[in-house]
């Protein structure tokens, strides 16, 4: 038996080891750290971006205009998250965005939701692309309620036989990726086609029964003069709908309660509008909504405070 | 009775001194640098929620007067109605619907008696409704003109008058 003896063997003392371990600790800890704060800004970037979207769509919204459209340009490929929350004296619109990147996973989670009381945004939970259409509409029942913010990323909508006044107001103010066409056929295959007059495409609106069918669905919609709701049955998801009618509502009753004080407090200076009964009970009905099929009653009501109020020689509103 | 003691050599004690030393005075270095980094993006972050908060202020300012809430009617949307203004100020569902910590409209022409409107003094006693007033320390408000509109029991009908809106956005606590 022989023994080799290594005179020349490597010496792996313990300034080696600890080096190593220590080593690889500080690597491991340093890799750690920038993931999470490329993370972290990350989240904080979206997050801005997220109050940001809610301040510009601020001049969006209407004022004496009837309706404006307009482009949304991110700088990359983003999501925007469109949370409701319909609870409160108001409800909540949460707006959240979560942006592509090319480190880590391409999507992470949103940032932060920047909450607005008086915002109604009406399209699907998460629209994603690079360019966002949108376009407002005021929410007329009786009086102007809210604005309504119709939002969805650039895809094709194909409008099959809309009414003319839908048509003229599409055409009118020109808006990229909205197509009209009399024949179904000539809508482009990707498109989401609407149909008025006939079913069987992806939204059915029946202009009779006042209902949009998506999804297997039915929404509800009244006329509201401006057709705000028309609109934002076809182009929001059914959860966003039933939330956003719920919403609205909320602050219809809420602007009824004001309109009865206004008129209780003008009593005395002659100018009596006998509706306090009627915003009353309007007050109550808007608040108590369960959803859109609620909205024929509510219509009914306020057609008639609406016609009251015309023929008012001190109008309320 | 017998004691054991490990006999180490000196000069490795030294080595593992001076290596935990060494790994000190890098955490202590990492951890320095890191506390400058975070107090640095902080006080960016800070200043960055206070500017997007200023500028959605002054969105609201411009586009405060034709809200439901406070406008005249359809003839008129950009009008403020000053007497649901009154009535708004009483509201208390309506105490946080703005995120503003600061909402005043206050009439500037004609002169009017300085102070804040109650039914008691309106509309001729006084010249501000003041919304919204959360804190004292709301910093510069945004304003913006508006014509404030009332109804006026002496004509019968809408009088309107120049006036001003003040808005500052919520602070960060």
């Amino acid at each position: 038996m022989r023994i080799i003896k290594n005179k020349r063997g490597f010496e792996f003392g313990f300034g080696w080891i600890f080096a190593i371990i220590a080593g690889a600790a500080i690597i491991f800890l340093a890799v750690y750290a920038s993931n999470e704060l490329i993370k972290s800004e990350r989240q904080i970037s979206d997050t801005e971006a997220g109050k940001q979207l809610g301040i510009i769509l601020n001049p969006i919204e209407t004022g004496i205009e009837e309706g404006k459209s307009s482009i949304i340009k991110f700088p990359g490929e983003t999501r925007v998250y469109n949370e409701c929350d319909s609870s409160g004296i108001f409800g909540e619109q949460r707006i959240s965005i979560a942006s592509k990147s090319g480190v880590g996973k391409d999507w992470e989670k949103p940032g932060v939701p920047s909450s607005f009381n008086n915002k109604y945004i009406f399209s699907s939970g998460v629209i994603e692309g690079r360019e966002l259409a949108v376009f407002s509409k005021p929410f007329f029942m009786p009086y102007k309620s809210a604005d309504a913010l119709i939002l969805w990323p650039l895809e094709e909508y194909c409008f099959v036989n809309p009414p003319r006044e839908i048509k003229d107001e599409l055409e009118n103010m020109n808006i990229k990726g909205i197509n009209i066409t009399d024949d179904i056929k000539e809508c482009k295959k990707q498109s989401k086609r609407i149909c008025f007059t006939n079913s069987g495409c992806d939204i059915d609106v029946n202009l009779q029964s006042k209902s949009v069918k998506k999804n297997k669905q039915t929404l509800f919609y009244e006329d509201d003069s401006e057709n705000a709701l028309l609109y934002g049955a076809i182009f929001s998801d059914p959860g966003v709908y039933e939330c956003q009618i719920k919403r609205l509502m909320k602050r219809a009753g809420e602007l009824a309660d004001l309109y009865k004080a206004k008129s209780e407090m003008l009593e005395g200076e002659g100018c009596n509008s006998n509706l306090n009964a009627e915003l009353e009970i309007y007050s109550n009905k808007t608040k108590q909504i369960k959803d859109s099929r609620d909205l024929y009653q509510i219509q009914i009501l306020s057609e008639e405070i609406r016609r009251e109020n015309a023929q008012l020689s001190c109008k309320l509103f | 009775m017998r004691s054991y003691r490990a006999n180490y050599s000196r000069k490795g004690q030294m080595k593992i001194q001076e290596m935990a030393f060494v790994l000190a005075a890098i955490m202590i270095f990492f951890a320095i640098a890191a506390l400058f980094y975070i107090n640095f993006r902080i006080s960016g972050l800070r200043q960055g929620v206070e500017e997007q908060r200023s500028q959605e202020a002054q969105e609201i300012v411009k586009k405060i007067a034709s809200s439901p809430e406070l406008s005249l009617n359809k003839e008129c949307e950009s009008c403020i109605d000053l007497d649901k203004a009154l009535v708004l100020k009483e509201s208390k569902a309506y105490k946080n619907f703005w995120n503003l910590d600061y909402l005043k409209i206050e009439v500037i022409y004609p002169n009017k008696k300085q102070g804040e409107c109650i039914r008691g003094n309106y509309p001729d006693e006084c010249s501000g409704i003041t919304i919204a007033n959360k804190t004292k320390d709301f910093g510069t408000a945004m304003s913006a003109f508006a014509a404030l509109c009332r109804y006026d029991a002496t004509s019968r009908t809408k009088k309107c008058e120049l006036g001003k809106i003040y808005a500052a956005g919520e602070a960060l606590k």
